[in-house]
């Protein structure tokens, strides 16, 4: 007899992700996923001016803020045939590499780390042969005896006082916690150092997109003029703060970020590299373009997708094709006009909704049927993980460098084969060592930004087809991006200057749908089979996978109360 | 939310929502209704969005931070109150749908150490359930309330003044 567990939010930053697992013998024998929400942003932006359209969906969300804006302007972009000048390439990068580095640095440690560091037993640690072993593990000049003794003085206060959720809530003490105390106090010292270093890196942000959250954007380029004499303009304090804070970023990432990352990774390899896996296929749409948004080529993240994790093969993707991508609604709240069984490529994509669910507060979901406000993508058929992991993978396979040098160097270190990869942990370190290559390729972005001014280049939007009197009747464009948690694509059809139809397949809705009409499973629900679990009502194993992820469905809306139990469906729009 | 308007001891005003999500967006509605008011010299007002984590830069250095943001409590729509929360855990059910809440910057800013004078005023809200950009009638009709009611903090000496 199986044991039912819900874990609903289980999000740590307010949730809207709901897991139930079925246990059997101290292991996970199946897990379903549910977004208990619904999105209904698509239709928002119907009907609207198409060069509007960056400015809503840009409001989707407060953590992946600015890439749903510039997977927008992509998208209208590429319906319209409009290409930006390189400037505007190169501030696009930057602020993408930027929103990267805060949200993966964010990730590990505010959102991740308690999964792995007991903060309770950092109080017991000797302060002195903590820093003494942070002294060895990096340069990093706040590693010292006097600063870790007052950070862990202020903790113990912290903690006495009951009052912040992010100490209170932890199953401190559980068994899964196997750093000694001194590794948990540097790991938790650093949680809080990254929480004041977070603040700084999204200033650019503001310089370049006028304001943060929701920078600004613009369809055919950037709306931001630089010229270096000028008080009103990006002048040469403006970009001089700009690369202090992408230097800060990097030296931040590389002596704090790394060194605690291959720390902890270190104590929990044997176990947690060997679980966790999950679906066995990988898409990256890839990033980050060099010489133009159509130079697949020349993306510093490749495109392409790894099946079966056969490393030697990498699979080209076309969005556009209605072969390749589809979405479906067998066990997902939707209506589709051709049924229940049909996949539908994004541009003829539905949003009618249709709830099926219980009727809350309810216990369990009925999962034979519909579960979740999610639809269940596939690409010729196969459910995909995408993110970090995914994206490092596909370079691994394509031989890109400097991924695949990352990569083996990382796995040497850990006395690792590359096996290792497809686990928990792998997707883990995935996305602290794509962190510190985006932290270099950042300062390249910047230098190429330069480069291009110093030769007298200033342009920085492509005015040609602003006017709507020279686009076509009709149009349809799709923009792809990599967002920090994955592959996001925004489809859009314009008919008559306007919006027609506007949908997005966003990183979470891969990993996180629900299983399909085959009963084949997405990418959480299959990450979690066979994970051994020490107490069911402590699921901290759960938890370490899932988070694994970085799960965020803020681009969709449900509410809990504060005790996190059900409060409202967004049953409309 | 400027980078050039980041002055030391000055007041904020902080309204925080989703706009798409018709009253949830009460918070920002406020801050527009705001900028059509005469207010001293020393208060700024920021549409601080969806944002969480992110805005914890643009508060460094303000004290007070008036925050304003929707609440789906058991009170009518278009009820508005004012509230000193002093830890995480005194703020209202529900501020916001957006990832990382008002409550999670608070509970940064108790851990780095640099806790301002905060005053909440929550709205509650009537429908959160469409995409929609309008406000309801009931918690349009209590914004010129909220906007008294952060007049009377700024304006009449109900706050200390900036130092000089």
């Amino acid at each position: 007899m199986s044991e039912r567990v819900v874990i609903d939010p289980i999000t740590r930053i307010e949730g809207h992700l709901r897991v139930e697992v079925e246990i059997e013998g101290g292991k996970i024998k199946d897990a379903f996923s549910s977004g208990t929400m619904v999105r209904g942003i698509e239709n928002i932006v119907r009907d609207r001016d198409p060069r509007d359209a960056w400015v809503f969906v840009g409001r989707v969300c407060g953590v992946c803020t600015s890439i749903h804006s510039l997977c927008s302007v992509r998208a209208v972009e590429n319906a319209l045939n409009i290409s930006v000048p390189p400037n505007a390439e190169m501030v696009r990068n930057i602020m993408q590499a930027v929103l990267f580095m805060h949200d993966h640095t964010v990730h590990f440690y505010q959102l991740h780390a308690l999964d792995w560091v007991d903060v309770v037993s950092a109080l017991k640690a000797d302060p002195k042969a903590a820093a003494l072993m942070a002294q060895q593990l990096s340069p990093w000049a706040k590693n010292t005896e006097g600063y870790f003794t007052e950070t862990q003085n202020k903790l113990k206060k912290f903690v006495a006082s009951g009052q912040l959720g992010i100490f209170a809530n932890g199953y401190w003490g559980h068994p899964a916690y196997k750093l000694t105390p001194e590794q948990n106090l540097i790991a938790t010292v650093h949680y809080l150092d990254a929480l004041e270093w977070q603040k700084e890196v999204v200033k650019v942000h503001a310089v370049f997109g006028g304001k943060n959250p929701h920078p600004n954007f613009l369809v055919g380029g950037m709306p931001c003029s630089i010229d270096m004499n000028e008080a009103n303009s990006i002048n040469s304090d403006r970009l001089s703060l700009v690369k202090q804070k992408l230097q800060q970023a990097k030296e931040f990432i590389d002596q704090v970020y790394i060194p605690d990352l291959m720390m902890i990774a270190n104590v929990y390899k044997d176990e947690w590299t060997k679980i966790g896996g999950g679906v066995r296929n990988y898409l990256s749409y890839g990033d980050f373009p060099l010489h133009g948004y159509d130079s697949v080529d020349h993306y510093f993240l490749p495109r392409g997708v790894v099946l079966d994790r056969d490393l030697s093969k990498v699979h080209p993707i076309d969005a556009n094709s209605s072969e390749e991508i589809q979405e479906f609604i067998y066990h997902s709240w939707y209506n589709y006009t051709q049924g229940n069984k049909a996949g539908l490529h994004p541009y003829e994509g539905e949003t009618n909704l249709n709830y099926t669910g219980p009727k809350p507060p309810y216990k369990l979901l009925d999962v034979e049927d519909k579960y979740s406000w999610i639809k269940t993508p596939r690409w010729k058929g196969q459910p995909m993980e995408v993110g970090p992991l995914a994206r490092m993978i596909v370079a691994y396979a394509a031989g890109k460098e400097p991924q695949k040098t990352a990569i083996d160097n990382a796995l040497q270190q850990l006395g690792l084969p590359p096996e290792a990869l497809f686990s928990t942990l792998g997707r883990t370190a995935a996305r602290g060592l794509e962190t510190q290559l985006v932290a270099n390729w950042a300062l390249k972005f910047f230098d190429q930004l330069m480069k291009n001014l110093e030769n007298g280049d200033s342009r920085m939007a492509n005015p040609i087809m602003w006017e709507n009197e020279n686009w076509p009747k009709q149009a349809k464009g799709v923009g792809l991006t990599e967002a920090p948690r994955g592959a996001l694509a925004h489809f859009v059809v314009i008919e008559n200057n306007r919006v027609k139809n506007y949908q997005m397949v966003v990183p979470t809705t891969w990993n996180a749908s629900p299983r399909d009409e085959n009963g084949v499973l997405s990418a959480y629900e299959s990450s979690l089979l066979g994970t051994p679990m020490h107490n069911p009502n402590q699921p901290l194993e759960i938890l370490r996978t899932i988070h694994s992820f970085d799960p965020c469905l803020a681009c969709a809306v449900h509410l809990y109360d504060e005790e996190g139990k059900y409060v409202h469906q967004i049953d409309t729009f | 939310m400027n980078e050039t308007n980041h002055h030391q001891r000055n007041t904020l005003i902080l309204g925080v929502g989703n706009l798409l999500l018709k009253d949830e967006g009460v918070g920002i509605h406020t801050i527009r209704a705001l900028e059509k008011e005469t207010l001293p010299s020393h208060v700024r007002l920021m549409d601080g969005g969806t944002g969480g984590l992110h805005l914890l830069s643009w508060l460094d250095g303000y004290d007070p931070i008036i925050m304003i943001d929707a609440t789906l409590d058991n009170n009518p729509p278009g009820t508005v109150r004012l509230i000193r929360p002093r830890f995480a855990t005194d703020f209202p059910p529900l501020m916001s749908a957006h990832e990382i809440g008002l409550r999670d910057m608070i509970e940064a800013m108790i851990l780095t150490g640099k806790l301002p004078e905060i005053h909440l005023i929550v709205i509650s809200v009537g429908s959160i359930n469409e995409v929609n950009m309008e406000l309801t009638p009931e918690v349009e009709a209590a914004i010129p309330y909220v906007v008294q009611t952060v007049k009377g903090l700024v304006c009449h000496s109900r706050l200390p003044h900036p130092s000089p």
